[in-house]
């Protein structure tokens, strides 16, 4: 089976081609099937390389390659042939990642086959859709960091699409291009490293690469270099502080979208960026700092904000971001498989929120909290998932997120235990809004009687990957902690730091540590009980009356949307002083310039000709005429012919004598 | 011997003649005469391709040499023929004329002069890339200006006539420094010569100096034509008058003879005065792509922000040149190969809203994705690939670009890369502000692509994903040369 290892991208990508060139965009096309069909297969696949690396029949990691193309290349002074292989290389992580990317695609494919019914660009949606599963999957298999990179870009252009679905409106286009900008920025760095990379250690193949490493071919320097590089793509893929303002906007996309893409698989890309990569920020403690501090900064920013809005799809982008900070922290303080692990359960909890968040909206057909109330009544089943992922989340035990979250507070106390003071609020803080958003939606009364009155159940195409989900966000945790499972599948983490993972500063009893944690997290949700839970808003507004000023920060996010909107303006200005430039500085130097210069020469010459040459000309005529002339006329006057021929016969003898 | 570079690049020339002695009124057999005489070469060079020799040993060789005495009294010769580096220029330059040619048809008024310009035009360009005498080199360098001058002169826009004389003023100006420096290599060399190959091996005996002085004159001759900061404003008036198919010329080949003689001529021999002059190079490379993107940023005309954009594109080609590395030039040479596909389609796509709208305002557009999805589809695709998408053909290359020049220029890459970001940038907000959104109902009745422009655009398209997905196929065809020129001087 491992050998179809590289089928798992290609059949998707195949499919997305058929989908897309297949046949005419009809209500009732047949072409969407072939989407899920290969994802099927695809996750067929992935399913048996798991489940024979668990069981120890597979040795890993399995690499396979195959010549891509090749080029004349160039390494301190010695020009080569490089041969450019792309391949799959498939570790524990690797299987894990498969599997989730697998599974979660399908269940939003089969979804989406509800959810999307009936619009216009459905063929294309399901074209879109494979086709990002497909290069997320070329992202997660690669052995080449620079098919990663290009599979990177293209989930990047996918997500373009998905988000801007909606073209004809004006916010997706708009929030679609603003994802793929700001991924772009943070991808510059990742094209840096990538650059880097190849000058110092002559390959893209991360095998060989971690062999470079290992010899010591990289000096210290420039492993914090190209992990800085590195970090700063998936601050952008992934979300991080400060490149986290674009999540938000992209809700603009379908909300099946948000599931797969903005949630469960592409955000976490950049995580699994870092794991892949580990060996090169464990070798640079200065790297895996920046790592953990930009985790830790984004978790807290992005939980605070998900207190305030009343867009239930906004409040889980939120929550989505604040996790990945978790994710990102736990592989900055060296808990590998911790971060692995709770991007694995997350994948699960999320995409059953944003599918449930979109079964809600399908149903009322507003994001808008403040309009729901109620509904747990009109729909039981999205309401009972909903609830178990929204416990999965707040980290309740024995659901997934306790488990994931715990090993990351564990890891990150014996880091630090300021790190662990943020991180252990901010879960309390994924309570409260967790809960806040759940009994905003379905407790309380109906704040919109209208809406509450149209609101239905959604069909059995939507509800059983609802229920899917919730049952893996149930059993995922506890499953793959057993016995350390996941942590054996995954391993610790290739060549760690003494300091960063070696031996921990600081320790706690587990146990208490957990105890503690839950308990806060049971207050929060109590909070919003109190607050949120009520037939009207007025104690949650009588709150926000009374912070004002924290809820408006909260509500500009800290101002770094403004910020980035000045920086677009200050280079829209910059460029409008290029343009400026360009038009009546440099194409008036070099180009009227040098017309200037030669029609100056021009007029110069003209003026030596009409100064010189032609009044040397009329002084030849002037001193012949009037000079010489003149004064020969003295001789003519007086007629004497004989005269005449005497001078002209001393001229000539003279003429003859000085020759 | 078949003479085949002779019959690639002649047989324009016959089919210029042949048009010549058509009667103006019959529209049909200029064009078919004209579709022939751009069809041929192009059947001729995909020969080309699959005879030329890909291995390693022929790397260091000319391969189809043609080679008689001219004139003798002067010891100029009749010399042509191509290697890894001029060989897939002169395919590029078979194909994109062929294209031009198609795009061509829709020529309205005085298309018999058109395609008699056009074809002579043609014939200019491959005898560039192939000549191998300095003396043939010029005649045909001089003989793609006159034919430019008239098409954009003629068929231009409202500014026609002063765009085609700036045009033309300016590159001559160009030639003459090139001609002056051609001249001076001539007599530098013992017994005197204007045979490239010869010329190549002679760089040991000239001084410094000499080398500077001489590497300026061409310098100022290619850089016009690339174009280089700050010689490039020629570029956007240019291409915003030209009527669309001479657009395409002008960005997918006229620019590329810049780069290709700063690669043939300054590189391999003055090595000299090309490595005085490399930390130059290097800035004006990083000022192209930043500056030139920056500029495109601030355009409101789709034409002229294409046009700065091939200013960016062109960046990356001297930023490749500059690493003076093996890696650098395989860049530089696959990204001028790209660049013409890619920037011809954009341009021949500008010009197919241009026909319906008669406006290229980005401004007054909106929502158009609805109204003709298959232009917007393509469009979308070649922004695409400009701004470099993986799986289209600017991205390797691109890469390659960046790659050969970092390991020599660290901070001029690391910020030269910052053109990619807002390459980016003005694409998409292009894509958004002319087909995405609601719909501007003043544009509720606009056509989609008709045939003709369909069978320009579409070859492009497949080539964009062709080489974006198997760059091997013209990667192959330079390895060994760029291996060979590399370790020139090493």
């Amino acid at each position: 089976m491992i050998e179809h290892a590289f089928l798992i991208p290609l059949l998707p990508l195949a499919a997305s081609f058929l989908i897309l060139f297949g046949g005419p965009e009809r209500k009732d096309s047949p072409l969407p099937y072939a989407g899920i069909a290969a994802i099927g297969l695809s996750l067929w696949i992935s399913l048996r390389i798991l489940f024979d690396a668990w069981s120890g029949a597979l040795p890993l990691p399995y690499e396979a390659d195959w010549s891509w193309f090749s080029f004349a290349a160039e390494l301190r002074g010695r020009p080569f042939i490089f041969d450019m292989r792309a391949g799959v290389l498939i570790e524990g992580a690797t299987a894990v990642m498969l599997a989730v990317v697998c599974l979660v695609s399908l269940l939003v494919q089969v979804y989406s086959l509800g959810y999307m019914h009936g619009d216009a660009k459905f063929k294309r949606y399901y074209a879109y859709l494979s086709f990002f599963t497909a290069s997320m999957l070329g992202l997660v298999v690669s052995n080449n960091l620079l098919v990663t990179f290009a599979c990177w870009e293209l989930v990047g252009v996918s997500s373009y699409l998905l988000i801007g679905f909606w073209f004809e409106k004006t916010a997706p286009p708009y929030a679609a291009k603003k994802a793929f900008i700001t991924t772009k920025l943070g991808d510059l760095g990742f094209f840096l490293a990538l650059l880097t990379i190849f000058a110092y250690g002559g390959t893209f193949n991360i095998v060989r690469l971690r062999d470079a490493v290992a010899m010591g071919y990289l000096p210290e320097l420039v492993l914090t270099l190209i992990g800085l590089g590195l970090l700063a793509g998936a601050m952008g893929k992934s979300a991080q502080w400060p490149l986290f303002i674009w999540l938000p906007d992209a809700m603009e996309g379908p909300t099946p979208v948000s599931a797969l893409i903005h949630a469960a698989t592409m955000v976490a890309a950049g995580i699994y960026l870092v794991a892949r990569c580990y060996f090169i920020f464990a070798a640079s403690q200065v790297a895996m700092d920046a790592v953990a501090w930009t985790g830790l900064i984004t978790a807290f920013l992005a939980g605070t904000m998900a207190l305030v809005p009343y867009d239930i799809k906004r409040v889980l982008a939120f929550s989505t971001v604040s996790q990945l900070g978790f994710m990102m922290c736990a592989l900055g303080v060296g808990g590998y498989a911790a971060g692995l692990f709770h991007l694995t359960t997350h994948a699960f909890f999320k995409a059953l929120l944003f599918l449930g968040a979109g079964s809600v909206i399908h149903a009322v057909h507003t994001n808008d909290m403040r309009q729901m109330g109620g509904l747990s009544k009109r729909m039981p089943v999205t309401f009972m998932t909903m609830t178990v992922g929204s416990l999965a989340l707040a980290g309740i035990p024995p659901l997934a997120g306790f488990f994931s979250k715990d090993q990351i507070l564990e890891k990150v106390f014996e880091r630090s235990p300021f790190m662990f003071a943020v991180l252990a609020l901010t879960a309390c803080l994924t309570a409260f809004y967790t809960f806040r958003m759940v009994f905003l939606t379905f407790r309380g009364e109906e704040r919109d009687t209208e809406r509450f009155r149209h609101a239905e159940e959604s069909g059995g195409v939507m509800t059983v990957p609802l229920v899917i989900l919730a049952v893996l966000s149930v059993c995922s945790g506890w499953a793959l902690e057993h016995a350390h499972a996941f942590a054996r599948l995954v391993g610790s983490g290739p060549g760690l730091l003494p300091g960063a993972a070696g031996e921990a500063a600081h320790h706690i009893d587990p146990m208490v540590m957990a105890t503690g944690v839950t308990g806060a997290a049971f207050l929060a949700i109590g909070l919003a009980y109190r607050l949120y839970c009520t037939p009207d808003l007025s104690a949650a507004l009588a709150w926000k009356e009374r912070l004002s000023l924290p809820f408006k920060v909260l509500e500009d996010r800290y101002g770094f949307d403004a910020f980035f909107l000045g920086l677009v303006d200050a280079a829209d200005r910059l460029a409008g002083l290029c343009r400026w430039v360009d038009a009546e500085v440099v194409d008036r130097i070099f180009v009227d310039g040098w017309g200037l210069l030669c029609r100056i020469a021009a007029e110069l010459s003209n003026l030596f000709d009409a100064l010189f040459v032609d009044q040397a000309v009329d002084g030849c005529g002037y001193i012949s005429r009037d000079v010489v002339g003149a004064n020969l006329r003295w001789f003519s006057l007086r007629g004497r012919v004989q005269e005449y021929l005497l001078y002209l016969a001393v001229g000539v003898s003279l003429f003859s004598i000085l020759r | 011997m078949i003479h085949l570079l002779s019959l690639i690049t002649f047989i324009p020339l016959v089919g210029a003649l042949v048009v010549l002695c058509l009667p103006k009124d019959g529209r049909r057999p200029i064009e078919v005469v004209g579709l022939l005489a751009t069809a041929l070469p192009l059947v001729l060079s995909c020969w080309l391709y699959a005879a030329f020799d890909c291995s390693d040993a022929a790397g260091a060789t000319m391969q189809f040499v043609e080679r008689h005495a001219w004139i003798p009294s002067m010891n100029v010769q009749y010399y042509l023929g191509v290697d890894g580096l001029s060989g897939p220029l002169v395919i590029l330059t078979a194909l994109m004329s062929l294209i031009a040619m198609i795009a061509s048809l829709g020529i309205k008024e005085r298309f018999k002069e058109y395609v008699f310009w056009f074809l002579v035009l043609e014939v200019g360009m491959l005898g560039v890339f192939e000549s191998l005498d300095f003396f043939l080199f010029y005649v045909f360098w001089e003989l793609t200006l006159v034919p430019m001058y008239f098409l954009i002169g003629v068929w231009g826009g409202p500014q026609k006539e002063y765009a085609a004389i700036k045009f033309f003023l300016y590159t001559l100006t160009g030639s003459v420094f090139m001609l002056l420096a051609i001249l001076a290599l001539y007599f530098q060399a013992d017994p005197h010569t204007f045979d490239m190959v010869a010329l190549m091996k002679i760089h040991g005996s000239l001084s410094l100096k000499f080398q500077i002085i001489v590497f300026l004159g061409f310098y100022l001759g290619f850089a016009v034509k690339v174009p280089a900061f700050p010689f490039h404003t020629w570029l956007p008036l240019a291409h915003v008058e030209a009527p669309t198919a001479i657009s395409v010329i002008l960005a997918a080949v006229l620019l590329k003879m810049g780069v290709y003689g700063i690669m043939r001529v300054s590189y391999t021999m003055l090595p000299l005065g090309f490595e005085w002059f490399l930390p130059i190079l290097v800035m004006i490379a990083v000022i192209n792509i930043v500056y030139g993107a920056l500029c495109a940023m601030a355009q409101t005309d789709m034409k002229k922000m294409v046009a700065y954009s091939s200013i960016n594109h062109m960046g990356y080609c001297l930023l490749a040149i500059a690493g003076c590395s093996a890696t650098g030039f395989s860049g530089s040479l696959l990204q001028m190969v790209n660049h013409g596909i890619i920037t011809g389609a954009l341009f021949l796509l500008v010009g197919v809203i241009y026909d319906r709208a008669h406006t290229r305002d980005i401004t007054v557009f909106g929502g158009l994705a609805t109204r003709v999805p298959v232009y917007a589809g393509f469009m979308s695709l070649a922004c695409f690939a400009s701004l470099g998408l993986p799986g289209l053909a600017g991205f390797v290359s691109e890469f390659l670009c960046f790659l050969g020049a970092f390991t020599r220029w660290k901070y001029h890459t690391a910020v030269a890369v910052v053109g990619i970001l807002v390459t980016a940038a003005f694409f998409l907000r292009m894509i958004e502000k002319v087909f995405l959104g609601p719909l501007n109902n003043r544009w509720a009745d606009l056509s989609d692509m008709n045939a003709r422009e369909l069978v320009s655009v579409v070859p492009l398209a497949i080539l964009m994903v062709a080489l974006g997905i198997w760059p091997k196929w013209a990667l192959g065809m330079m390895n060994a040369t760029m291996m060979h020129m590399a370790g020139l001087f090493k």
